[in-house]
């Protein structure tokens, strides 16, 4: 196991971008893909792309971010890069349906954006666990998916 | 591994009031005694230190490692809206009593909706129990679907209260999409060993 304890700079660092860049051209450049509630950990086991198990342990006061370099040397570069997040937009029926949508999203403590009259909700989940809290809001049309 | 880390890690433990949380703690510290891992314990309750007093007269761990917080409000607020009160906490723990292992957080008794701040801990159980109702997992609480490891405790009660163990635990695992999910008696210890394996694995690295 690799242990990873310090972030060594952005992939878009000018001195760490060409290092970079010349590790890839001997497939040398390894990448963690995390969600990002997982970005908020300090401490976590994870495998790279190219299998090489690691423990990250970062101090308290250091965040991981998209495109930190945990490790960077002649041999091989280790890079954190976010997954996409994934949305769920719901659209009100009317402003009624709307405060009701929000006061349920709020009380299930569910992490949400406010996108032109859309009310998105962040998947920190399976799609379906969201979907099934919100069956009385399509069954009586008061709210819909943006995308259905 | 080439290099250490800079701090204890952080587990979180959370659940329901009687879900058997401080019975679990009271089981886990002598297993990580018992393997060199250098632990302290905080407690959150609501207005009280009941359960921090009840560690601290276990006579498992010495007392002066043991801190409560008060969350004077739901316990929630203080493990994941503002957690300041237990980063505080950690960070005296791991002053005083350098060097630390593990900062275990138990938090006060809260319902299924109950999770933490990933600023504050590293990875975070939580605990159910059988005599709480075998449909616990069907309602997919955040606590249920979000934590790292789900542990349903109690399970010798299973037949006295007419639950279906082997159905809950096959429930609780559909709705964690693949999370472990262990049973435990923290009465007798059965199934705790699990749950050491799992920390010493995912955040103390050393297994």
């Amino acid at each position: 196991m690799l242990m990873l304890t310090t972030i060594h700079g952005l992939m878009t660092d000018d001195a760490l971008h060409e290092r970079l860049h010349g590790l890839s051209h001997n497939d040398a450049v390894e990448t963690i893909r995390l969600e990002r509630q997982d970005m908020q950990r300090h401490r976590l086991r994870v495998e790279t792309d190219k299998g090489t198990i690691c423990a990250i342990a970062l101090p308290r006061d250091v965040s991981l971010e998209d495109g930190a370099i945990l490790e960077i040397d002649e041999n091989r570069a280790i890079v954190v890069r976010a997954i996409e997040e994934r949305w769920l937009e719901l659209v009100p029926r009317d402003a009624e349906a709307a405060l009701e949508l929000g006061y349920h999203a709020g009380n299930l403590h569910w992490r949400v954006q406010f996108r032109d009259g859309r009310l998105a909700v962040a998947l920190e989940g399976p799609e379906q666990a969201y979907l099934d809290r919100l069956t009385m809001f399509f069954d009586d049309g008061r709210a819909q998916r943006a995308d259905g | 591994m080439n290099n250490k880390p800079a701090s204890a890690a952080r587990v979180g433990i959370g659940g329901p009031v009687g879900s058997g949380k401080t019975a679990l703690v009271e089981q886990v510290i002598p297993r990580f005694a018992r393997r060199g891992t250098r632990l302290a314990v905080i407690t959150n309750d609501l207005v009280t230190k009941e359960d921090a007093e009840r560690l601290k007269r276990s006579g498992l761990i010495d007392p002066e490692r043991v801190v409560a917080v008060e969350a004077g409000a739901c316990p929630h607020t203080v493990i994941r809206e503002d957690p300041t009160l237990n980063l505080d906490a950690a960070e005296l723990l791991e002053l005083k009593f350098a060097p630390l292992d593990l900062v275990l957080l138990e938090s006060g008794g809260d319902n299924l909706a109950s999770t933490f701040s990933l600023e504050l801990v590293d990875y975070w159980m939580f605990v159910i129990d059988v005599a709480g109702g075998g449909d616990i997992p069907r309602k997919r609480g955040p606590g249920v679907l979000q934590s790292d490891l789900l542990i349903i405790n109690k399970s010798d009660l299973a037949p006295h209260v007419g639950v279906d163990l082997d159905l809950m635990i096959a429930e609780a695992e559909a709705v964690r999409g693949g999370k472990p999910v262990i049973v435990t008696n923290c009465h007798t210890g059965e199934g705790v060993d699990a749950i050491i394996d799992h920390v010493a694995r995912d955040v103390l690295f050393d297994s």
